[in-house]
């Protein structure tokens, strides 16, 4: 799986923001911290949620669970709202 | 049809299905080498039915049927919105007021209030406020600074003029029973100032109007503002942000 094309991925400050073009159905915006921005800079390449879970959980100094925990939480949410294909 | 216009400084050939579009920006007609052509086709057209109807049902109001040339008007705004990133400038949803010579800005959700708060500034001010654009004025950053310009796109009420002001700030208003105002940071500002920016179905033309926004919030300054709709709101408004 990948970001879809239609998604951009914006620093601001601390902040990782997600911001979808004029093509996509989800106007909104996703706001969140650095742990977004992990996920989504592993997500420019294809990739798995296994993948992003091993890296991360090599990387961070955070219980494999935790991380488990909220790479697939913030995954579903980025599928539901269309910014991953595959 | 086709004729050329200058708009935000950039000479626009606009070449149409329709008439009505080259009437409704007529003030801003020009003659010289465009900088870039916009023409419509059907499938503009009938793309512009299919998002105002999906507004329609949003907003839970009975879709409305709207004339394909007044369909085309917003289809050519669209396609030069999609082409302005290019030239450091992009399209912003708001009410901007100029006063002695500077631009303020007051944006919010659809039906908040914005040219009603703006009424009342010309209420209070007279002929010393200028509205340079009451609904989708154009935002240019680059090193002259931010410019907020007048476009043929003013709003219902028609109102604006052709004219480029500096823009001092920006205001999210919010309806209260009682007025107040203090400044805001720009992060705290951020979503809104996206949410409010027209977004290019092009993403380079995104990834520009991005950071157009991030250069413009280091030049200005920002504000909440909650209102009602007495007179008192614009002086407290005008008399707090001009410093």
């Amino acid at each position: 799986m990948k970001l879809n094309k239609n998604f951009l991925v914006h620093k601001s400050g601390k902040e990782t923001i997600v911001v979808p073009t004029g093509n996509a159905e989800f106007s909104g915006i996703v706001k969140g911290n650095k742990t977004l921005g992990v996920i989504l800079d592993l997500l420019k390449k294809d990739t798995t949620e296994q993948q992003i879970i091993d890296t991360m959980a090599e990387e961070y100094e955070v219980s494999r669970e935790v991380i488990e925990k909220d790479v697939r939480m913030t995954i579903s949410r980025l599928k539901e709202l269309g910014a991953i294909d595959g | 049809m086709k004729n050329i216009y200058k708009i935000a400084d950039k000479v626009i050939e606009i070449v149409s299905l329709h008439d009505k579009v080259h009437d409704y920006c007529k003030e801003y007609r020009f003659d010289g080498v465009p900088d870039f052509t916009v023409s419509t086709v059907q499938a503009d057209i009938d793309y512009e039915r299919e998002k105002t109807a999906k507004t329609d049902i949003a907003q839970r109001i009975s879709v409305r049927h709207l004339a394909e040339d007044y369909l085309e008007e917003l289809a050519v705004y669209r396609k030069i919105a999609e082409q302005m990133p290019k030239y450091d400038t992009f399209l912003f949803h708001g009410s901007a007021v100029a006063v002695d010579g500077e631009c303020y800005l007051f944006t919010a959700k659809s039906g908040t209030g914005k040219s009603t708060h703006t009424r009342l500034w010309r209420a209070l001010l007279g002929s010393r406020a200028v509205m340079v654009n009451d609904d989708k004025p154009l935002i240019r950053v680059n090193d002259n600074g931010v410019t907020v310009f007048g476009t043929p796109y003013n709003g219902k009420h028609r109102l604006g003029v052709n004219i480029a002001v500096p823009l001092k700030a920006v205001c999210i208003l919010e309806r209260s029973a009682d007025n107040h105002i203090r400044q805001i940071t720009k992060a705290e500002a951020y979503t809104m100032l996206l949410q409010q920016s027209y977004r290019p179905h092009n993403s380079t033309a995104l990834a520009k109007t991005l950071t157009l926004i991030d250069t413009m919030a280091q030049h200005i300054t920002f504000w909440r503002l909650g209102c009602n709709m007495d007179i008192s709101a614009a002086k407290l408004s005008y008399e707090t942000m001009k410093g």
